[in-house]
């Protein structure tokens, strides 16, 4: 039975001891980049819809993206 | 005289594609070229890889998210 | 569909979402349309090509048990075994091969005369797969990790403290919404405008050679060889779609069995 790599410690993503990682890897970056403009632009538009204001909508879609570029360099940018 | 209808927020996001699509594609031929020359390198190069597909892609992912905002 | 009575009329009608609504008894909710028959055609059509290929099995194998070899053998070997890891591979394999089958069955009948009908064209289908693909990872990871386990693997350690909760419902959203939201939608979005450019090829190039003056009529010839292009493309993308979605959903499994910390 062939042995995985045990994950290193001091790793910063889940999957990393795990055979293929580098495909984990690039496709849950990229539900990132989708997930966090989405979520946090969609928190926006409800605030948006409640609160009657127009910008918050923006923000949310640009903040949801920062947040999400800062968990990818978090998570697979830096070693 | 025929009339065509429609939204040109679409145009705008297929316009607004083709740089992200561009730059995803040089990023990931550089990628391929360099771990082609040195395999070891590869574990170098991979979070500079994922790093700059991100930045890139996240520009698209904008467009995507705003066509359907502006309607 | 229209086309029967095209010379007759002066109005090019465009494809759209109508096209693919096709109901053949009765109308509505209930309605027995051409997908339903077409899914079920190619349930027995998969069955007796498997159970042909596969009757009499010896260690040489004839063409047909050679032709169904390789098929399992792709998602065995080269999906299942190489990412999900060779000790608890076979608890999926069912599932991801039958997957396989049938949207490469299904997708292949876009593109073949009498029925060029991509099932999963139609939303519902997909949409299903990706419901049985996400209720089988997430209860994969509550079991290798614990119900309350699994939540608390989903944040890296080493952030700042005030970071974290975004963090979490960010991964939250991820591993609920956007990654079976994206198994459906990826093979449906690839179906249904690869089905719309060959219905918009086709239909167009007939209205423009029958109905146009010199210079439509060349028009419509050449349409006719974008849409014989069109159709090795789309051969190309039915293939590619069904194995990625038997990649990414082998993935996810694998992402859940994973032993994170």
């Amino acid at each position: 039975m062939p042995t995985e790599p045990p994950t290193p410690p001091g790793s910063t993503s889940p999957e990393d001891g795990v055979p293929n990682a580098e495909a984990h890897h690039a496709w849950r970056a990229f539900a990132y980049l989708l997930s966090g403009p989405l979520l946090y632009g969609g928190i926006g538009w409800l605030l948006d819809s409640w609160l009657g204001t127009q910008f918050l909508l923006p923000v949310g879609i640009v903040g949801g993206m920062a947040l999400s570029l800062y968990l990818i360099w978090f998570r697979y940018g830096t070693d | 005289m025929r009339t065509m209808s429609g939204n040109i927020a679409i145009l705008g996001y297929g316009l607004s594609a083709i740089g992200p699509g561009i730059g995803v594609g040089l990023i990931f031929a550089a990628y391929i070229n360099g771990v082609a020359r040195q395999p070891e390198a590869r574990g170098m190069l991979q979070p500079i890889a994922f790093l700059g597909f991100a930045l890139a892609e996240a520009l698209a992912i904008f467009g995507l998210a705003l066509a359907f905002v502006f309607r | 569909m229209s086309i029967v009575a095209l010379a007759a009329e002066s109005e090019f009608e465009a494809p759209g979402t109508s096209t693919f609504w096709q109901p053949l008894i009765g109308d509505g909710a209930f309605a027995i349309t051409r997908a339903s028959v077409v899914i079920l055609l190619s349930v027995a059509l998969i069955s007796w090509l498997l159970l042909a290929g596969t009757k009499k099995m010896s260690v040489v194998p004839s063409r047909k048990q050679a032709a169904t070899e390789v098929t399992y053998d792709i998602v065995r070997n080269s999906v299942a075994r190489d990412i999900i890891g060779s000790r608890d591979f076979l608890k999926f394999l069912p599932m991801l091969f039958s997957m396989f089958v049938l949207i490469l069955v299904n997708n292949l009948f876009g593109i073949i005369p009498p029925i060029q009908y991509p099932t999963m064209s139609r939303l519902g289908f997909p949409l299903v797969l990706a419901l049985i693909v996400f209720v089988v990872f997430h209860v994969v990871g509550f079991k290798k990790h614990g119900f309350i386990g699994y939540w608390k693997s989903l944040v890296p350690s080493g952030l700042p403290a005030w970071i974290v909760p975004l963090i979490f419902f960010l991964e939250l959203v991820t591993d609920l919404f956007t990654r079976p939201v994206t198994l459906a939608l990826r093979l449906f979005g690839n179906m249904f405008a690869g089905h719309i450019l060959l219905v918009l090829f086709i239909t167009g190039g007939e209205y423009m050679l029958v109905n146009g003056g010199f210079g439509l009529k060349i028009a419509g010839a050449v349409s006719f060889v974008m849409a014989f292009v069109m159709t090795l493309f789309e051969l190309l993308v039915e293939f590619l779609q069904a194995y990625i979605i038997v990649l990414l959903s082998a993935l996810y499994i694998a992402g859940a069995l994973a032993d994170e910390h």
